[in-house]
């Protein structure tokens, strides 16, 4: 009886769930949160634990529903400062709502994935920084798929001669992501871990709190280049984002 | 002289139970067994069409599917399948991606084929008439019995695998490239064989023949 109970689970778990989003996105457990919207991006929520990616390196769980639905109001205000024709241009199709999204064991609060056209957001992530982690990995897509607008050789020309980015973003310990009083070049201490991320965080502070940096950047040169460089080239992909 | 054995009141019970079951089996054998029993065959000298040139015969092991193609909105995509059909190139196809009440898939020629099927490399294949563009339709709704192109995950990578809807599904809105829709016959691809909880199917259902009306 216990060799049949055992078979049973392992026969469960091992079975890819067969259904029409598993068939489009290659993720299972989704169902439809909302699916008509402005901006035509189409939300969906895991409704189970899933694991995708190679090797399986990309782990995240089911959505409490009343977790997502004190949560989504804020996510589809910052999303929908994004018209279709952009999303388009950056192939963002569908946000998958999750619980505790971990990559390789490093817990993110989101993954990007062109080749889907889906962004994967954990909606609990740190509160305090949980909106610009949003445009963050935004940046990414648009980065990703306007590699020529975004040289990282010409924005890392931009920093002191003396200065040397790590290797990848989880190479270091520049982890966080508290804003610096002093900039001097850089906006947090994340920033100065690879160039993609440092754009990433200067896009994610320019959807955030514009304001602020405007005022920074007057102190500051090195930053000054950097935020205007990402602005020129935003421009040649939509004028109105920023 | 021979004397008479009445059978006793448990031995007529037990009788009466051995008559009953093997009526039982014989029953689930040629019947339930039968999983096209009660569907309809869908005679073509009995129906109608307004547009004889756009209806596809797909007959399967339950009967026949007839499918109305809509080259209006997907001309080059219609005409690819209609080659592919014409071509029998369809005919032995496997239904090897099936999701219960759902959707069905067939039409890997290459490898999906029930006399060539390679399940390692099944969802692959090619039809060796090249990828087609993504004919997307953002108006066009995925209801019951909608017939689509099958794609990769990247869009302008079709080529002759075809899915068929079983129930509504918003979400292939403007994702997928619309062929035509079922408009007899949908009953008979609920018969499909599914893959339980798997995607995929082991030793699927396939095609016996798919021809265009005019052609029968």
């Amino acid at each position: 009886m216990k060799i049949l109970i055992l078979f049973v689970f392992i026969f469960q778990i091992s079975c890819v769930n067969a259904d029409e989003i598993y068939n489009l996105l290659k993720i299972p457990n989704l169902e439809i949160y909302k699916l008509k919207n402005n901006n035509n991006i189409r939300y969906l929520s895991a409704k189970g634990n899933f694991k995708i990616g190679i090797n399986k390196n990309i782990t995240c769980e089911e959505v409490n529903i009343n977790n997502l639905n004190t949560k989504f109001p804020l996510i589809e205000k910052n999303l929908n400062r994004y018209n279709s024709n952009f999303l388009n241009k950056i192939k963002l199709k569908y946000v998958v709502f999750c619980e505790n999204l971990f990559i390789s064991e490093i817990n993110t609060g989101g993954i990007p994935d062109i080749k889907n056209r889906t962004l994967i957001l954990d909606i609990n992530f740190n509160k305090k920084y949980f909106e610009r982690m949003i445009h963050h990995e935004i940046f990414h897509m648009i980065q990703n798929t306007h590699i020529k607008y975004f040289d990282e050789d010409k924005f890392s020309s931009f920093n002191h001669a003396s200065f040397n980015y790590a290797e990848c973003s989880t190479c270091s310990n520049r982890l966080n992501l508290d804003q610096y009083e002093k900039t001097d070049g850089f906006l947090t201490e994340y920033s100065k871990s690879i160039p993609s991320e440092d754009m990433a965080e200067i896009f994610s502070f320019l959807m955030t709190d514009k304001e602020t940096i405007e005022v920074k950047i007057n102190n500051d040169k090195i930053l000054s280049k950097k935020v205007n460089y990402i602005k020129l080239n935003l421009a040649k992909i939509d004028k109105n984002i920023l | 002289m021979i004397k008479t054995i009445r059978a006793s009141k448990s031995e007529k019970i037990l009788f009466i139970f051995l008559i009953c079951l093997s009526i039982f089996a014989f029953t689930s054998f040629f019947l339930l067994k039968n999983k096209c029993l009660f569907v309809e065959k869908n005679n073509l000298s009995n129906l109608y069409f307004n547009e004889p040139n756009n209806i596809a015969v797909m007959n399967v092991e339950c009967g026949n599917v007839i499918i109305e193609l809509y080259p209006d909105i997907s001309p080059k995509t219609v005409e690819r399948f209609k080659i592919l059909i014409e071509k029998k190139m369809y005919d032995g196809s496997a239904f090897y991606k099936v999701s219960e009440n759902t959707f069905v898939q067939a039409g890997d020629i290459e490898y999906g084929n029930i006399n060539n099927l390679d399940y390692s490399k099944i969802g692959s294949g090619n039809s060796g008439l090249g990828l087609l563009k993504s004919e997307l339709n953002n108006d066009f709704k995925f209801t019951e019995g909608s017939v689509g192109f099958a794609r990769t995950t990247e869009f302008d990578t079709e080529d002759s695998e075809f899915f068929i809807t079983l129930k509504e599904i918003p979400i292939y809105q403007g994702e997928y490239t619309p062929i035509g829709k079922v408009v007899y016959g949908l009953d008979i691809l609920t018969k499909i064989k599914t893959g339980n909880k798997a995607i995929y199917v082991l030793r699927p259902d396939y095609i016996k023949t798919f021809r265009l009306l005019n052609s029968n």
